[in-house]
């Protein structure tokens, strides 16, 4: 299992750059990959169920105190926030919402950077409005990996432009460059 | 050099949590020291925000000296978010495999642990209702928080009925108007008295007290998400122990017996459903 963790968070018109991306990550991926998506309540199909079809990994909708496990993707479920509680396991919340949003990215970056520091590799995504970006700040001031997609690739470049304006992000990628990074650190692995 | 600044802010802002959470047990009695640490921290730092002030520790003298404080930060690092007939598809198998059993008993307690503000209780009162079950049945709800549990003790709703509560009634099997149970008064809606007299509500601290009562049907929800494993593992044996032989046990959506070693001493009734159900002791 790497050391390095992946954290993917998005909100409108991330769902298709997750699909790229996953869809483009072979079986023996090695990195953990957890991702957190804004959800309206009403969808009927879950976020998880739509990811498993298009990746080779194992995808997981999170219950609490969930354990990190190799070649695996673990989703936020909707209605809860997702916190990393420790190198080991997640915890969830139904604390109230942040940015309109549970589960609220700003959360599981800030607890992913002091859980995995120099190790957490986030990527903030495509979304219309500014959550993310206070939690990239930090998983870079604790030595992280921090990655907006580029605003010119996004669908809603809102939440990546803020990212970049609070000079949160160290690369600005599109969803290609983002999976030959994560390539490249998988055979880091 | 940035990276040893981030170290040692960290360790400092986790001794100040520590120091923060001995006062509030000093001084209110409260124990969070069994609380998950990334969502308490959370919780703390918002109220650094909200408080105006500079540091978690610039807390510990307002908790000390302000009354007003203490409730204050027990309701915002404590959670009370509660609703009618939450999870309904749990609360469908409910009345299709638990209350068939409950009916078995000439008496019945059923132990709502975690009630809030008293949502929970009340859902079940109306699925006992429906049930025919609810004379003879006395629901224990308990929370840690006092002032929670007086909101609770009224039957009134702490939001008014809305389009939602209606469908999560549907959804959990029932056929009536959910505002038949409720009373209208000032525009807000109280449960029906006769509903409300089998409730009975009291204060109980799931981490440090001992069982509250023995109980046919256990439901804790969302209370133990809040928990580290370990406290997590104390309160299911308090719910076990306080369980009848053959006795149920509900818990919330997202929580799992799957770290727990109560798990070998609970049968799986229906998983996506949480109710789980206390083995016999000849099957132990």
């Amino acid at each position: 299992m790497s050391d390095y963790q992946v954290f993917i968070g998005g909100s409108a018109g991330s769902i298709a750059p997750v699909i790229t991306i996953l869809s483009s990550l072979p079986a023996d991926f090695n990195l953990t990959i957890t991702i957190v998506i804004h959800s309206g309540t009403d969808s009927k199909v879950s976020i998880s169920e739509i990811l498993a079809n298009h990746s080779a990994l194992t995808v997981i909708e999170i219950i609490d105190k969930e354990q990190f496990n190799p070649n695996t993707v673990y989703v936020a479920p909707s209605g809860y926030h997702l916190y990393v509680e420790n190198k080991h396991h997640f915890s969830l919340s139904v604390d109230r919402k942040e940015y309109y949003s549970r589960p609220a990215i700003n959360v599981t970056f800030s607890s992913a950077a002091e859980a995995f520091g120099e190790y957490c590799i986030a990527i903030l995504l495509s979304g219309a409005n500014e959550d993310g970006a206070e939690g990239l700040l930090k998983v870079k001031r604790h030595g992280g990996i921090t990655i907006a997609q580029s605003p010119k690739s996004s669908q809603v470049d809102i939440m990546p432009q803020s990212a970049i304006d609070n000079r949160a992000a160290n690369k600005i990628l599109s969803p290609k460059e983002i999976i030959s990074l994560l390539l490249e650190y998988n055979d880091l692995a | 050099m940035e990276e040893d600044n981030i170290t040692e802010t960290l360790r400092t802002e986790n001794l100040e949590i520590d120091l923060l959470i001995t006062a509030i047990k000093g001084k209110i009695g409260y124990d969070l020291t069994g609380y998950a640490r990334a969502s308490i921290k959370r919780r703390i730092q918002q109220l650094v925000i909200d408080e105006n002030v500079n540091c978690i520790s610039d807390l510990i003298p307002k908790l000390l000296y302000s009354r007003q404080c203490q409730s204050n930060f027990i309701n915002r690092l404590t959670i009370n978010v509660s609703e009618l007939f939450r999870h309904p598809i749990s609360l469908l198998r409910l009345r299709e495999s638990v209350l068939p059993y409950l009916e078995s008993f000439p008496r019945r307690d059923i132990w709502i642990a975690g009630c809030a503000t008293g949502e929970e209780a009340y859902s079940m009162a109306i699925l006992l209702e429906e049930a025919g079950l609810l004379n003879n049945t006395q629901i224990h709800a308990t929370d840690i928080n006092t002032e929670v549990l007086k909101q609770a003790k009224t039957g009134i709703l702490t939001k008014g009925l809305n389009k939602e509560d209606a469908a999560r009634y549907q959804a959990s099997g029932g056929t009536s108007s959910l505002s038949k149970y409720f009373s209208t008064a000032y525009n807000k809606q109280k449960l029906s008295q006769n509903l409300l007299d089998h409730i009975s509500f009291s204060h109980h601290n799931i981490i440090q007290d001992q069982v509250f009562c023995s109980a046919q049907l256990v439901m804790c929800r969302n209370v133990m998400i809040y928990f580290d494993l370990k406290t997590q593992n104390r309160a299911l044996t308090l719910f076990n122990n306080s369980l009848v032989q053959n006795g149920y046990l509900v818990i919330g959506e997202k929580e799992s017996l799957v770290n727990s070693p109560l798990s070998s001493l609970l049968t799986t009734i229906d998983e996506p459903a949480k109710i789980y159900q206390r083995k016999s002791s000849e099957h132990v």
